[in-house]
């Protein structure tokens, strides 16, 4: 019980600390927000005067001492809102939530995919001829390497515009999902591959597989029920840290498949300034990360009943 | 599914498949240093191996195909493509190589200070470890882009930042193998002082890694710096910093492939070379402690 | 002179897969893709899927994105149609005073808004005086009468007076603008926050949901009657509705048209513009006002001396640059003051400042600065330095930063060592290049239906009347009094000459040099019948579009 306590209270410190990072990283922007705010509005470029400036400063509370609003954002963290966009108007809680499960979905079928195609290569490839064997760590290296957005934008070409398998446009559907799921998943599965096999590779060499082995189990059998089962551990924890990289390449995906979701709103916000937007993105994605960790630990447990607390 | 043949898998095999693997690498390693070699000499040197000027531009000479006279096509403004990709190497070297050099300064102080302290700093030092982890590479560039704007700068600052709490926890790892390892007790049993412990024992043993690190991690850097570029949010064009160009060309795809392809492979083969240049050191410092 | 390009060698390299035959939408003959449906008679129902660019931060404002949304579900008082003829719209008749400065406006009797409110004299005064009110400021509107407004009165339910301080000869044509559609004053009054996401006008179609980041539902609006007078047809649209998308990447916006999955889109690629000049039905519309010009900074750095402002017009062969830029697709503007398109423009302006590096080495010879051995000239051991800033991404385009790379190479030919500076959106919006020691050069256009754009960008820049829209800060009273003229003579052929010396003071001062011009483009599927682009900003128009039936089965 007490673990869980600290556990939380870690947590919450670590969201306190991300939410102060973010609040003052964006109040030293240069330039003036209040002219922003109304150029934007325009399409216009140019110096506004104080009376223009004079609303908007008081609508948003730019003129309140710099304490003050960082004590009104926590304040407003605290019960759940993230405050009014500059651009949009509305608040950012719904902007967000309007958002977040395409995004979600994204990242859970890469992550989900990702998985499919590590332990397929791991399982297949891993200590078998010399050919698989260098096909299989080929493929894990070479997709490990393959920056995010140019491999969308070679699967969106080849085989949405000119093989025309997939929808152009992502969209919310299952069939839509399909290549910006995979240009996450690809680099990710060679990533965890990597790690697996060496791990594997160690397991197979353990005194209960050679014993098992004895006893008349199967090969598939000894590598499914045996030694996979050790191998995914460092996986798994590293699936938790690879949930910030999932998130850093949806935003890629998204924009290169035009896809609608969280990403889309964090680059128009981040190229418009507008801090409660990009503010808010942060502190939901460190709240996911900090939320996905625990579980991650949870899981650990699960499939390593060596460690109980 | 069919059980595939056994293998025959004993314990004694271990050391030979290393090596056998190393075997296996070298024609890779070799090609691997060769790629490497020739982009540090392209960004040291470039006008030694670019056959144009890179800004040189040739309306006549727009999106042509890769032909003898252009190995890998020209673009929209009639450049030569393989000139840009040697000329930015330069340009993507130096970013990949700052931050990662960044990142490393910052995982070395927070990863050494953590594995050295006392439990309670310690605590502190990882909780603030954990929070930078909060923050996806991508995002955490964004957020600094738009603060004090696109260049340079600010992608190294990003990704020297973004990369950092990784390195610092397998550093910090390190530094704890170390520490609590039989010889640096035997040290301490001898008689020598905790500083000179730390300086001639632990810092040593815990920057072994470090070489890897690097290597690594500026293959790294210049895929993140690059995908800042292709939002729009990096380095501006007419600069033929590999991730500018992919961005310019990803508006002629359709047309022009190779404006998207080319400098793409760039920076896929440069990261792959020093992915199996990193491991290749990796495995032989591991040989070594054995 | 160009191969054909296949994306074989892409294909190969992503799968090994051979290439499938690309697209389907071929029509038999080259010529013309709609061939087989002109003619069709309008047919009801369907849904447009509509794959456009760039997505606001609300649906009504003072941004050219906002106008392309307003046009859907809001109707304006007037409409232009080209040459600068303005025609009926919510107005049917208007008169103004002999001292030019009261306007009355008749208004259509029984409009209603789509929430039932009725659109009368008192309605258009709410607008005016929400548009104009410094806490609703629509700042595109205020460029335009914010300096002439002076009140607004309801005579009675269909009679609207508008009265100005000043003569003003374009109002009409600024009415025009999606910026000034007519809002009911029910929905106005609960604040910007609902407007900016749900507003309601009496258009053809209404706002149903807007999904952010995805696309508008507009579905169409049963009891509309308030078409233009320059509109196929009066009464409810044909279509059942307008998925509005937002496809910022330009591959996927021409690639969805090509799948089917839109059925139009706006700003075709121009790599992709001869391909859908074959399979679609395309369209081009040249966007008056100014066009995308360098503003020089006349009062700091080396273009303080026309001179070298003139040597800058020669140095670079534009023309060229640009065309080759944008594939051949969008015009070439030579003139620095007005896009070809605007009514008033002076054609005899049009090659200013052409291809000259010889002239352009004479002037700055001339202006005392000097070749040396590097290639760059000097000056009093000053280098001949110049920062170009543009903005980067969707507002300049990939193309427009080509255009300008082409130039930057050009210039330093002649020994000028030029600079560019792409600047983000929100380094652009934040006024970070407002001042005359941000640049040398900036990049920037202002979409408008009349010449009158001219007192908006040249008005001076004075202390007390501050005029942040003269980017190259250039304070000529000559120029400001010609336009002022201009703006307040209603007799056609003396405004034209006015115009045209302001135009020439413009171009031989060099204040501005002419780049290219602003464009919408629409490609649609030949079944798609009847979309236009309406004149003032270019909005499209869906209106009267109706989907026709395949080889007469009707």
């Amino acid at each position: 019980m007490k673990s869980v306590a600290l556990k939380i209270l870690g947590a919450l410190v670590v969201l306190w600390a991300a939410a102060t990072f973010t609040f003052f990283v964006q109040a030293a922007l240069p330039g003036d927000r209040a002219t922003l705010l109304l150029n934007q509005d325009s399409g216009q470029i140019k110096k506004r005067t104080a009376a223009e400036l004079a609303p908007i400063n008081e609508e948003f509370g730019f003129d309140k001492p710099l304490v003050q609003q960082y004590a009104d954002y926590l304040g407003g963290l605290a019960t759940g809102d993230l405050g009014i966009s500059y651009q949009k108007k509305a608040p950012v809680t719904e902007i967000i939530g309007e958002q977040i499960l395409p995004t979600v979905w994204l990242t859970l079928a890469a992550l989900v995919a990702a998985w499919v195609i590590a332990l397929l290569l791991t399982l297949f490839t891993t200590r078998r001829s010399r050919v698989v064997k260098t096909l299989g760590s080929g493929f894990e290296t070479l997709s490990a390497a393959l920056p995010h957005y140019w491999l969308g934008v070679i699967l969106l070409v080849v085989f949405a515009i000119q093989l025309s398998i997939f929808p152009v446009e992502g969209g919310t559907s299952l069939y839509g999902l399909i290549l910006p799921a995979l240009t996450l998943a690809i680099p990710l599965a060679g990533f965890l591959g990597q790690v697996t096999r060496d791990e594997f590779e160690n397991v197979l060499d353990e005194p209960f597989i050679t014993s098992a082995r004895a006893r008349g189990m199967g090969d598939f059998e000894v590598r499914w029920r045996h030694a996979l089962r050790h191998a995914v551990l460092p996986a798994i924890t590293l699936s938790g840290w690879a949930l910030g990289a999932l998130f850093s390449g949806a935003v890629i995906a998204e924009i290169v498949f035009a896809r609608q979701g969280i990403g889309q709103i964090l680059v128009t916000a981040a190229n418009a300034r507008d801090v409660p937007v990009v503010a808010g993105i942060v502190m939901v994605v460190a709240f996911v990360y900090v939320i996905a960790n625990l579980l991650v630990d949870l899981a650990y447990r699960i499939v390593d009943p060596r460690i109980q607390t | 599914m069919s059980a595939a043949p056994i293998t025959p898998v004993g314990p004694a095999t271990t050391r030979v498949d290393v090596s056998g693997a190393l075997r296996g690498v070298r024609p890779g390693l070799a090609l691997a240093f060769a790629i490497v070699g020739f982009f540090v000499v392209s960004a040291l040197l470039p006008a030694l191996l670019a056959p144009y000027d890179p800004f040189d531009v040739n309306l006549r000479d727009a999106l042509q195909a890769p032909t003898l006279a252009h190995p890998l096509g020209t673009d929209q403004s009639g450049r030569d493509v393989l000139s840009r990709v040697i000329y930015g190497a330069r340009e993507s070297l130096y970013i990949g190589l700052a931050a990662t050099a960044l990142s490393l300064t910052i995982a070395l102080v927070l990863g050494v200070a953590a594995g050295l302290s006392g439990k309670f700093t310690d605590g502190v030092i990882n909780r603030f470890i954990e929070v930078l982890f909060a923050f996806p590479v991508l995002l955490l560039a964004l957020l600094f882009v738009t603060v004090f704007g696109a260049g340079t700068t600010t992608l190294i600052v990003a990704v020297g930042v973004g990369t950092a709490p990784g390195y610092a926890r397998m550093i910090r790892g390190q530094v704890l193998a170390v520490k609590n390892s039989g010889y640096v007790e035997a040290a301490g049993a001898l008689g020598h002082s905790y500083p000179r412990i730390v300086r001639r024992h632990i810092l040593p043993n815990a920057m072994r890694p470090l070489v890897v690190l690097l290597t690594l991690g500026v293959g790294q850097a210049i895929v993140w710096a690059s995908g800042l570029a292709f939002l729009g949010l990096g380095v501006a064009p007419p600069s033929p910093e590999w991730g500018a160009q992919l961005d310019a060309g990803r508006t002629y795809i359709t047309q022009a492939w190779w404006l998207e392809v080319m400098p793409g492979l760039a920076i896929v083969w440069f990261a792959l070379a020093l992915t199996a240049i990193g491991r290749w050191i990796q495995q032989r410092l591991e040989g070594g402690q054995r | 002179m160009r191969t054909p390009k296949t994306l074989l060698p892409l294909a190969l390299l992503a799968a090994g897969l051979t290439l499938a035959a690309c697209g389907g939408n071929d029509s038999a003959s080259g010529g013309d893709p709609g061939a087989a449906f002109a003619g069709a008679t309008p047919v009801k129902g369907g849904t447009i899927s509509y794959g456009h660019e760039q997505e606001p931060p609300c649906l009504i404002g003072g941004w050219v994105q906002q106008a392309y949304i307003e046009r859907q579900f809001a109707d304006s008082l007037v409409s232009q149609v080209k040459e600068g003829e303005i025609v009926p719209w919510l107005a049917t008749k208007w008169k103004v005073s002999d001292d030019q400065k009261t306007w009355t406006f008749t208004l259509k009797p029984g409009v209603k808004f789509t929430d039932g409110t009725p659109l009368n004299a008192a309605a258009v005064k709410t607008n005016f005086e929400t548009w104009l009110n410094p806490k609703s400021l629509n700042p595109t509107v205020d460029a335009y009468i914010g300096e002439y407004y002076k009140s607004s009165k309801a005579l009675n339910d269909t009679t609207f007076e508008l009265t100005l301080t000043k003569p003003y000869a374009p109002l009409l044509s600024a009415l025009s603008q999606g910026y000034f559609g007519i809002l009911s004053p029910k929905q106005l009054a609960k604040g910007p926050q609902v407007n900016c996401e749900q507003p309601v006008g009496s258009g053809p179609f209404i706002v149903k949901k807007w999904n952010r980041g995805k696309n508008i539902e507009f579905v169409k609006n049963p009891n509309y009657n308030s078409a233009p007078a320059n509109a196929k047809h009066q009464g409810p649209a044909y279509v059942d509705g307008i998925t509005w998308k937002f496809l910022g990447d330009q591959t996927v916006r021409y690639g969805s048209l090509t799948s089917g999955e839109s059925n139009v889109i706006y700003n075709v690629p121009t790599v992709n513009w001869k391909d859908a000049k074959q399979k679609f039905e395309v369209q081009q519309y040249i966007t008056p006002g100014r066009p995308v010009t360098f503003s020089l900074n006349t009062v700091k750095g080396p273009f303080t001396d026309k001179l070298v402002r003139q040597a800058f017009g020669y140095a670079a062969d534009r023309k060229a640059a640009v065309e080759s830029a944008f594939n051949d697709v969008i015009p070439y503007n030579g003139n620095g003051a007005l896009s070809q398109s605007t009514p008033d423009y002076d054609k005899g302006l049009a090659d200013a400042y052409p291809y000259d590096p010889e002239k352009a080495a004479q002037l700055l010879d001339q202006a005392g600065w000097k070749e040396n051995g590097d290639g760059v000239r000097e000056k009093d051991g000053k280098k001949l330095t110049v920062n170009l800033v543009y903005p980067a991404g969707a507002v300049f385009s990939a193309e427009g930063a080509t255009a300008l790379q082409n130039i930057q190479e050009q210039l330093k030919q002649v020994g000028f060592d030029a600079k560019l500076t792409a600047a983000t959106q929100s380094e652009v919006f934040s006024g970070k290049y407002s001042t005359p020691d941000s640049y040398d050069a900036i990049t920037w256009y202002w979409t408008s239906p009349t010449a009158g754009v001219l007192y908006i960008v040249w008005r001076q820049n004075l202390k007390d009347r501050p005029n942040g829209n003269n980017s190259s800060f250039y304070n000529n009273p000559t120029l400001e009094n010609t336009i002022e003229k201009a703006n307040s003579t209603l007799d056609p052929a003396e405004q034209k000459a006015l115009y045209a010396k302001a135009q020439k003071i413009i171009v031989d001062e060099a204040a501005a040099i002419g780049l290219y011009t602003q464009t919408t483009s629409l490609a649609s599927e030949p079944k798609l019948r009847d979309v236009w682009i309406e004149n003032s900003q270019g909005e499209p128009v869906f209106h009267d579009a109706f989907f026709a039936k395949e080889g007469g089965d009707s």
